[in-house]
């Protein structure tokens, strides 16, 4: 198969924040947008094609790239809307990389964002109805009415499913709530060092987040990520541009998405399919297989310098660290304990503090691109690691919530 | 198997759906200055052209439009193209016929570049023409909403 080398060569992020009540969506995405070309050193009309994407239905607008695309420098232009529920993110930069590496274009924007704000109830409204509705009716085809699923206590969309989670990769690690606290606190210290992130707080401790209320065992309110409003952007380009543009291009190597069968809801019961561990996530694993061979990487405990996972939950960065292949089965809460996973450490996780810190939803999976890709580029600035980064790993996890998306960038095309 | 099966039918949600949307603060400078009976637009600093509502990029050019790009218009315009519509909503998901028709029109404002779809009213459907000149008729009670333009009506 021929693909051509393709890279990042330009970010841009807005300041993610509770309410950006200053401007509506179509000024918050081109806030991004801009910020990438200026990164790029490219004018919007050097731009080929743009990929955008958020939630679905999130902000209560069907067609959001219809409504922006002006304002983007899109007019007149292939624009390609990709929707993949809390992945969105990483199939928009994923997409970025496939009409670039397919020869379509030669350079595109890939933009993700949320706007909560814009909901009346940040998150629960437009959560509710649109993940929500699709989450119930797909019971509803088993004969479950909203009552019935109700009375079940199964519903929640991802914070109802990330307990579930948590409490099977408990069972399994020996891992303890206490190292959700570290996670939590590690997420808003490097958040701190992050200025583009949302939840900073510069020398948290585990014992801070110890302090807050349980929501749902075994969550606290101190573990659970925002609900942000915000954008994220890359300029992606193919080979002949990212070396003219850029002195250091941070390369797709390798990316891989697969989903699951649906494990939440009792579908695995009533629909008959046989996910029983909400933590095994295989299509994380699949990703990452995948995502790995084609970037030729045989040992990613070794070969992978620095990882951005989707973890709005704490448990989420350990148990997806397992299943991307960068620690052993259960053996993630014991690097942490040593200090591992700090962004000093052996192998950081979120330095940039992370979905955990920052979630404005569509764009939480760009973001972690995009962090990656800064990180290769040594941009990172505060929350730049301090060793050489050749490979970094960024991970999606939504869709429902089984959906993953898995791109590993680094510092030369390795192919 | 005959008949239909009707196990579960969903008919309400058990949530609410409140929106909340911000403008940004072109559009909302906009809206408030309805008001006073002024109709704002925004001039693109790159290429000139004229934008109503006002907006803060250009979509011709992708220059940043700013605060004091933004311009007073006449409230006067030109209709450029126009239709009759014959039915309207019931609010019970149906359609009801309108006593009378009402005139939907496209009027590109003095000095602006861009097009608003409004009702015209005060002319006769003989004399609907491409080119008739048009004002602003706001409502007797202006508070600084989109509905403070009642409608579009022949100047003079
Ligand atoms: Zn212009």
């Amino acid at each position: 198969m021929k693909r051509r080398n393709v890279a990042v060569i330009g970010c841009g992020q807005t300041k993610h924040s509770s309410r950006r009540r200053d401007v509506n969506v179509a000024e918050m995405v081109s806030e991004a947008v801009y910020n990438a070309l200026e990164d790029a050193q490219v004018s919007a009309r050097e731009v080929d094609a743009f990929v955008v994407g958020n939630m679905p239905g999130f902000g209560g607008v069907a067609q959001p790239e219809q409504w922006i695309a002006e304002s983007l420098g899109a007019a007149g232009k292939p624009v390609l809307r990709i929707a993949t529920g809390g992945t969105t993110g990483g199939s928009v930069g994923q997409g970025g990389y496939y009409v670039v590496a397919s020869g379509l274009h030669d350079m595109v924007v890939a933009v993700a964002w949320e706007k909560h704000s814009d909901s009346k109830e940040a998150g629960a409204t437009t959560g509710l109805l649109h993940v929500g509705l699709g989450n119930f009716f797909h019971a509803a085809g088993y004969g479950l009415s909203l009552k019935n699923l109700v009375a079940t206590s199964v519903v929640g969309a991802a914070a109802g499913v990330a307990v579930y989670q948590a409490m099977f990769y408990m069972h399994r690690s020996g891992c303890g709530i206490e190292h959700f606290d570290m996670v939590a606190a590690k997420a808003r210290r490097n958040a701190a060092k992050n200025k583009y992130a949302h939840l900073q707080w510069p020398g948290c401790t585990a014992e801070d987040i110890a302090k807050t209320d349980i929501v749902t065992y075994p969550f606290r309110y101190g573990h659970i990520c925002p609900a942000s409003d915000g954008a994220s952007a890359i300029v992606v380009a193919e080979e002949s541009l990212a070396r003219k543009k850029a002195k250091q291009p941070a390369w797709f190597k390798g990316l891989a998405s697969y989903t699951d069968e649906e494990n939440q809801l009792q579908s695995e019961n009533f629909g008959g399919v046989g996910v029983t561990d909400p933590s095994e996530q295989r299509g994380c694993w699949l990703s990452a297989v995948k995502a790995y061979r084609m970037a030729g990487i045989v040992d990613p405990k070794t070969e992978i310098d620095v990882a951005e996972i989707y973890q709005p939950f704490p448990s989420q960065e350990l148990f997806f660290a397992e299943r991307l292949g960068l620690f052993d089965e259960g053996t993630a809460w014991m690097a942490l304990e040593t200090g591992e996973t700090e962004i000093e450490g052996r192998m950081p996780l979120d330095p940039s503090g992370g979905v955990n810190a920052t979630n404005a939803i569509g764009s939480s999976a760009m973001q972690r691109i995009l962090e990656c890709a800064l990180q290769i580029m040594g941009k990172a600035e505060e929350h730049q690691v301090p060793k050489k980064v050749r490979n970094a790993l960024a991970h999606g996890w939504g869709g429902v919530t089984n959906y993953s998306t898995v791109t590993v960038l680094g510092d030369t095309p390795g192919r | 198997m005959e008949g239909k099966s009707e196990i579960v039918e969903v008919k309400t949600f058990p949530f609410p759906a409140g929106f909340n949307w911000a403008v940004g603060p072109m559009m909302e400078r906009f809206i408030r200055t309805l008001a006073g009976r002024k109709v704002l637009g925004a001039r693109c600093p790159g290429c000139g052209y004229t934008y109503v509502p006002p907006r803060s990029r250009c979509g011709q050019c992708q220059a940043a439009i700013a605060e004091k790009d933004v311009v007073e218009l006449s409230g006067k315009g030109t209709l450029i193209s126009y239709t009759n519509a014959h039915v309207a909503p019931d609010g019970n998901g149906n359609l009801k016929d309108l006593e009378k028709p009402i005139v939907v029109g496209a009027v590109k404002l003095e000095d602006a570049d861009s097009v608003l779809f409004m009702p015209v009213e005060g002319v006769k459907p003989q004399d609907l023409k491409i080119g008739l000149a048009v004002k602003v008729r706001w409502r007797e009670e202006t508070k600084g909403a989109v509905a403070d333009i009642c409608c579009f009506e022949p100047v003079g």
